[in-house]
């Protein structure tokens, strides 16, 4: 019998879990330990930050769906991995931190056979002094109450421009190595067509401001891609869209402090600009839990389970960008010294950036870290599950199944309008994630043929359509396996 | 600066068209998707 332990229920820990629980008999253990209660599905916080959908809509509760499906949760946040367990306990164990019920505050050793750590990352809001949503007029679309939040803020704003009030609306990144620039290019879109409905557009100013040193970047380094006839460059492709949308752009921007509707920021050129606005939304840096690990004699050896985020099969070996290489990134997201813990998702440490590493005339790092969103998380947490159940059932190690983000595509269906008959939807997949200059050297790293982009109301229903169809798989409703990640 | 002209917009919104788009879109991302993936470094 093995015991499998997965932290965090997110899209790659819940994914994780549904496998394991599908593919392994009962009398294997599958226990998820997450500090959330609900599951959300994430790409849908957009809608519920301009009002078009409830939160109650993309999430739903995870204890009575696990104890259907025989899968344990114990609703505790992890504090310290001890992987060699320690002079009392002989097995490996996490020690977690019960955070709600009875047995709130209490500590509990974990132990595990296997460990998957799908923490995700931490919102590092503290990163940017002043930078707090639901203060200082800004806001964040990040999980589902601060985009609750969000929505009462930009329908706070909506009224005022009703009654007469010009208003200025920032959205972007609200740090220098900010990532995830495309739910922040969603929630623009989507705040720009709201206006329109409120019948208050001309009444705002529309800003973007992002850390990208080109529109479109989005943290990969750009695209070509395939659109309609035409190869097009993704910055060109935004910024075609902002120009239709009357939207203003600030790019290679590191915002660095805020204060009550000004935002303080750093140009790549090393000027030091401000910004006002009545409305904010702002992605913060992400960054590794801090978790700390210890050895069986109690001896700290975080830096053999993080570098930040969770270290990995990856190659960590410092080196310029163009000596970066896909082989860089990791196949299996084990890692490489305690062989039974595995890192899918957001959770594990990339080996460098996506995007080429730019610094500001003052030596600021200016530049978005590299994007991982839920299909490469379903991904990789569906390939580690498999892996976990083929050493299970094969009673030794198998790595058999891999999956790296140099050899893997992914769609991002970006909402720029809600509305079934008139919403919008900007569609873009890459292939692969990370560009392989080697084997694509004429289209930026990628194929062509699989990295397109298209505009229109497709888009509104295909991400309309990829919120049912995830919800019901998350639920494990009948035949959910069948639902690619 | 390209720019969206009206007759992209018309094409964009008309529903009749953008159903058949819904249709291409599905499958293109279907089959990079489940086209499958994989590692990249050689297995000595």
């Amino acid at each position: 019998m093995s015991k499998i332990v997965i932290l965090g229920a997110g899209i790659s820990g819940h994914v994780a879990a549904s496998h394991l629980r599908r593919k392994l008999s009962k009398e294997h253990e599958v226990l998820v330990v997450s500090p959330n209660s609900n599951y959300q599905w994430i790409p849908s916080n957009i809608w519920v930050g301009i009002g078009r959908m409830k939160s109650e809509k993309i999430l739903f509760p995870l204890e009575p769906l696990y104890k259907k499906k025989n899968i344990g949760y114990k609703q505790a946040k992890a504090v310290s991995f001890y992987p060699e367990g320690d002079k009392s306990e002989q097995k490996p164990y996490v020690l977690a931190e019960y955070v709600a019920g009875t047995n709130q505050g209490q500590q509990e050793k974990i132990t595990y056979d296997y460990l998957i750590n799908a923490t995700g990352p931490k919102l590092n809001f503290e990163a940017t002094e002043g930078l707090i949503p639901g203060k200082n007029k800004t806001y964040s679309v990040c999980t589902y109450t601060h985009a609750d939040h969000a929505w009462e803020g930009l329908n706070d704003i909506i009224q005022q421009m009703k009654a007469g009030k010009k208003a200025k609306i920032l959205i972007g990144t609200g740090h220098a190595k900010s990532t995830c620039q495309g739910a922040a290019f969603e929630y623009i879109l989507n705040v720009e067509k709201e206006l329109h409905k409120h019948n208050v557009r001309d009444m705002a100013e529309i800003t973007w401001i992002a850390n990208e040193h080109q529109l479109g970047d989005f943290g990969m380094d750009g695209m070509l891609m395939s659109y309609g006839d035409m190869i097009m460059k993704s910055s060109e492709l935004v910024e075609m869209i902002f120009e239709d949308r009357n939207i203003k752009w600030i790019i290679g921007a590191g915002v660095n402090k805020i204060e009550d509707g000004i935002a303080y920021y750093e140009t790549l050129d090393g000027e030091y600009k401000v910004e006002t606005y009545d409305f904010a939304m702002l992605i913060p840096a992400f960054s590794g839990h801090g978790f700390k690990a210890f050895d069986k004699n109690e001896n700290d050896i975080t830096e053999k389970l993080f570098k930040g985020f969770m270290i990995v099969d990856a190659d960590y070996t410092p080196k310029p960008y163009e000596e970066w290489t896909v082989q860089d990134w990791p196949e299996t997201y084990q890692n490489p010294n305690y062989k039974n813990i595995y890192a899918p998702g957001i959770a594990f440490a990339p080996p460098h950036a996506i995007s080429k590493p730019r610094k500001s005339a003052n030596g600021t790092d200016i530049s978005p870290a590299p994007p991982r969103t839920g299909m490469p998380s379903g991904i990789t947490a569906k390939l580690v599950a498999d892996n976990i159940i083929d050493s299970i059932k094969n009673g030794k190690e198998s790595l058999d199944h891999k999956g790296s983000l140099g050899n893997m595509g992914a769609a991002c269906i970006a909402s720029a309008g809600y509305g079934f008959w008139d919403g919008s939807g900007v569609s873009i997949t890459t292939y692969p994630i990370v560009p392989d200059f080697v084997k694509y050297p004429d289209s930026h790293g990628r194929h062509l043929g699989k990295t397109f982009g298209a505009i229109g109301l497709a888009g509104h229903w295909l991400k309309l359509m990829l919120h049912y169809a995830f919800l019901y798989k998350a639920k494990m409703r009948p035949f959910w396996w069948l639902i690619p990640e | 600066m390209k720019r969206i002209s009206p007759r992209m917009r018309f094409r964009m919104m008309n529903p009749f068209l953008q159903f058949f788009k819904f249709i291409i879109l599905s499958i293109k991302i279907m089959v990079i998707v489940a086209g499958g993936h994989g590692g990249t470094r050689k297995v000595n």
